[in-house]
């Protein structure tokens, strides 16, 4: 691969008595490449240095990945398992006991047993994340539907890539999360981006996103707030929250209109243009101005820059993706690209934004209700057969395919689950309509939960077991581009704590199922077995080894084997992986988010990050430095609504849905529509903006709305408002 | 190795504040950051600036100090109060135009920004440099410098730190681009 624009030769610096090891951020889909410091006499990580000659950061860092370290020795660790024997705890961080491994996991395996004996196999349910390497993600769906035999496996990717997932299936017959390299982001001549808050959500993708500005390239970016992306936007699309749809329809109408279709490319790669041309001819402007609240000139202005860049990059993340039309959303902007034929070719693309750090290969290698390794699906009888036959289990022994993860709660609550397996993730933070979910998770007859602290989830659990951090295993992660990348132990495992790899297995072995699990002895031996498993799959890594990876600073997938470096670019042959080789233009009607405002709640709720914390908070807000920069979530208001209300800059408020309530201190900023207000969503207990957000799913991707809903500010007595 | 300078394009911040985090993990800085961000208008926008040490070619603090503990390095970084020496008087925290030295109450000690000097001074970018991940902050060679220089017209060809009516302080090792950077970046189409 050529050498980027920005690589520079530097060497790092090295101090007395440490060593560096050279490794990858926990944190979001960038994945950024850094050294972690090590101490060589006590063996344990002290700190950070950058990784200059990594190719997607080089060397760049936020202030999440510059302090990841100090998680591992933090004072919160969780050092021994612990068990809750009274259930009146639920809920709170009181009544644990410290107790050995054996007796943890023999109380764990004994409660699984009685309930599946009592109530059949799929009483039991695992939920997972996707903050993990691909080899814990595949062994999590093989522990399920093989070690504990249940067909309600699911994971925390439904409130993240789901609709992304979804979306590109639909569109490109392929879910991989951008069909060019990072590198390829400068040397665009125009970026469209949608729902994104890139420089606080993927902080080290900015030297890239400024260097097309000052090549005199453009700028588009589509948000309802100002964020410090937008702010130096060409054309700044401030849309209500939950309109894209009728943007991109707006978009492609004028795209049509006036002439910026590749006709050739439409005729030869594409199926579905006519319906869908038929059915945008209504989104005049004028009508999409109506929709979406933006002004008309700029819907045209943004069309024209598309449409007249000869290379462009359609680029989208959880804000079009977080709605009960998400998987829509994602297809509508792809839209543009095919209808241009600004796909298939170096600097030209569609890219979205991964959120979690292995957001890509978590959701690749069958931890998802759905899907198998190598983007194997459950409704395809040889699909089915193939990992059957992989795994050494009779076909009619593969469980059926279970429901998404918002949906379990449902189940729970109506006692179809009793038992649940929670690791790496945050359900009590992180999921929709935070009391429904909170009385799901106290109903459970038995709770286990993995994690390296005591989360807010933890807090209702029965067992809680200590797993390790990043940076005390091997193991590789699929970055944002679809980069297959490894991560390396820095430090032994912390305590008593054990990788999650260790726990299911030895749970396996204990639950009579160790013949297909016994053969794995560490990450190495996983990573095999997935590369031989998800072979012949849509996301096949038989090619990939870690000694590849070293080689190349990462690999592409798909990668079919040894002689396979992988692929950087997707579509380069224009061949989309539907079964006829074209690509799918969708015709998508709008329809509005599944709650509008109304006279009783008349904002429009959104939500999101802030670049100090990551996902619900568990990790980042016991960093000393990210807490300090942002304590507690902060209401972003226009002060023109802030006027209405009376109310002013750092004022407690209450803030209503009809799910629910929180008090939050407001921020007064003119940086946001004045129809909308914005909460972050890295807090727990009384302060989760979660409890007021809409559970509403999308029907494909079954990705709930947090991105719009209807809201209502109450101004509180004065004795509340300056309370803390 | 050529010599390479601290070079600031300020329209790029983000506000992330990952210098200051970064900042911490400096080998000499005892975990504590020396550089800061600051809110341009924060009822209005999210623009936002970093606050460093400009590294005066003469600087004022080093010149108000009556004991001579600010030295200034061979690749002109103002370095930290020497501890020997630093007599915590306090005057250049009140002599620099910028507010750059902090002053440590339990230490009776100044400290300030020195360019990351245990880097800078085997060719390595300060931890602030290294990190930022808009650019914003850029460590750079000369000639580097004097591209940016041809693009960015500065008054009488030196990169003051204000430029009217008087500099507050006069030339400065760091160079600085202000907010305004894309204007007269010819568009591509």
């Amino acid at each position: 691969m050529q050498k980027d624009k920005f690589f520079k030769s530097i060497k790092n610096k090295l101090h007395p008595g440490e060593k560096l090891v050279s490794t990858h951020c926990c944190y979001c889909g960038m994945q950024c490449g850094m050294n972690l410091r090590v101490d060589t006499s006590t063996n344990t990580i002290i700190g950070v240095e950058p990784r200059y000659d990594f190719p997607v950061n080089l060397g760049r860092m936020c202030p999440k990945g510059v302090t990841a370290y100090q998680q591992v020795n933090h004072p919160d660790r969780i050092k021994r398992p612990l068990i809750r024997r009274n259930p009146a705890w639920k809920g709170t961080a009181q009544g644990f006991e410290e107790v050995s491994w054996d007796e943890a996991l023999t109380y764990i395996v004994d409660r699984f047993r009685q309930l599946q004996e009592a109530y059949g196999k799929d009483t039991l349910s695992v939920y997972s994340g996707v903050s993990m390497t691909n080899e814990k993600c595949y062994l999590t769906g093989k522990f399920a539907r093989v070690g504990l035999q249940t067909r309600y496996v699911d994971y925390n990717g439904r409130f993240c890539m789901s609709s992304a997932a979804a979306g590109f299936n639909r569109s490109l017959g392929i879910d991989r999360g951008s069909t060019v390299p990072w590198s390829d982001l400068h040397q665009t001549d125009c970026l469209f981006i949608a729902g994104s808050n890139a420089a606080e959500c993927h902080p080290t993708s900015m030297f890239r996103i400024w260097e097309v500005q000052n090549r005199g390239g453009y700028l588009i970016v589509a948000d309802p707030r100002e964020t410090p992306l937008a702010r130096r936007a060409d054309v700044h699309l401030d849309l209500r929250p939950g309109t894209d749809l009728a943007l991109a329809n707006g978009l492609l109408h004028l795209l049509i209109k006036n002439g910026y279709t590749d006709e050739a490319f439409i005729q030869n790669h594409t199926n579905g243009f006519a319906e869908t041309k038929a059915l945008v001819e209504a989104y005049t402007p004028a009508y999409v101005s109506e929709i979406t609240g933006i002004a008309e000139e700029k819907i045209i202005r943004a069309a024209e820059i598309y449409g007249k860049a000869p290379e462009a990059i359609v680029m989208f993340c959880r804000g079009v993706e977080q709605q009960s039309k998400g998987t829509d959303n994602v297809s509508a902007y792809t839209n543009l690209a095919l209808v241009t034929g600004k796909i298939g070719r170096p600097k030209s693309g569609v890219a979205t934004f991964t959120g979690q750090g292995n957001g890509q290969g978590g959701r690749e290698h069958g931890q998802k209700a759905d899907q198998l390794p190598g983007y194997r699906k459950m409704d395809n009888p040889q699909h089915v057969q193939e990992v059957a036959c992989a795994w050494g289990i009779p076909v009619e022994e593969m469980p059926q395919k279970g429901v998404s993860a918002y949906e379990m709660f449902g189940l729970m609550l109506d006692k179809t689950i009793r038992g649940l397996y929670l690791l790496c993730s945050n359900p009590a933070v992180s999921a929709p309509n935070q009391n429904h979910v909170r009385e799901a998770l106290k109903s459970l007859d038995f709770m286990v939960c993995v994690d390296f602290y005591l989360s807010e989830s933890a807090e209702y659990a029965d067992v809680v077991l200590p797993t390790t951090t990043w940076a005390e295993d091997e193991g590789t992660t699929t970055n944002l581009e679809g980069r297959v990348i490894r991560h390396r132990q820095a430090q032994s495992w912390y305590a008593e704590s054990k990788p999650d790899w260790w726990i299911q297995i030895e749970i396996a072995k204990r639950m009579g199922r160790g013949q297909y699990f016994a053969h794995l002895n560490g990450p190495r031996d996983i990573f095999d077995e997935l590369r031989r498993v998800s072979k012949g799959g849509t996301a096949d890594y038989y090619g990939i080894t870690y000694e590849k990876i070293e080689e190349q600073q990462g690999v592409f997938w798909p990668c079919r084997d040894e002689h396979d470096q992988g692929q950087p670019h997707l579509f380069l042959d224009k061949k989309f992986y539907h079964p006829d080789g074209k690509a799918k233009i969708c015709a998508l009607p709008y329809r509005p988010p599944a709650e509008e405002p109304d006279a009783e709640y008349p904002l429009r709720l959104t939500t999101g990050r802030v670049v100090y914390h990551y996902l619900s908070g568990n990790q980042t807000r016991r960093i000393p430095f990210l807490r300090d920069m942002y304590p507690d979530p902060l209401l972003e208001v226009h002060p023109d609504t802030a006027k209405a209300y009376g109310i002013a800059h750092g004022e407690k408020v209450l803030l209503k849905t009809r799910r629910g309530e929180a008090v939050y201190k407001v921020k007064v900023i003119a940086a946001i529509r004045p129809d909308t207000v914005f909460v972050p969503y890295h807090w727990g207990k009384d302060e989760s903006i979660n409890l007021l957000t809409n559970p509403a799913l999308d029907p494909y991707s079954k990705m709930p709305e947090f991105k719009a809903c209807a809201a209502e500010i109450v101004k509180l007595e004065k004795g509340e408002r300056l309370h803390g | 190795m050529a010599k390479q300078v601290l070079y600031i394009e300020m329209d790029n911040c983000i506000g992330c504040r990952s210098c200051l985090a970064a900042c911490t993990q400096c080998g000499g800085h005892d975990n504590r950051n020396r550089n800061y961000v600051m809110d341009v208008d924060p009822l209005q926008t999210r623009q936002t600036i970093p606050l460093m040490c400009l590294h005066c070619v003469n600087p004022a603090c080093a010149r108000s100090c009556p004991a001579q503990a600010i030295q200034i390095a061979d690749n002109g970084a103002v370095l930290s109060a020497l501890v020997e020496k630093c007599i915590g008087c306090q005057n250049c925290t009140i002599a620099c135009p910028y507010g750059i030295p902090k002053f440590d109450q339990e230490q009776n000690l100044m400290y300030k920004c020195d360019l990351c000097y245990d880097r800078s001074k085997e060719g390595i970018p300060p931890m602030c440099a290294s990190v930022c991940p808009t650019n914003t902050l850029q460590w750079i060679t000369e000639s580097e410098l004097a591209e940016k220089q041809a693009v960015h017209k500065l008054a009488g060809g030196k990169w003051l730190a204000s430029q009217r009516p008087e500099p507050l302080e006069g030339e400065t090792n760091v160079k600085i681009s202000l907010p305004g950077i894309l204007q007269g970046v010819q568009k591509l189409f």
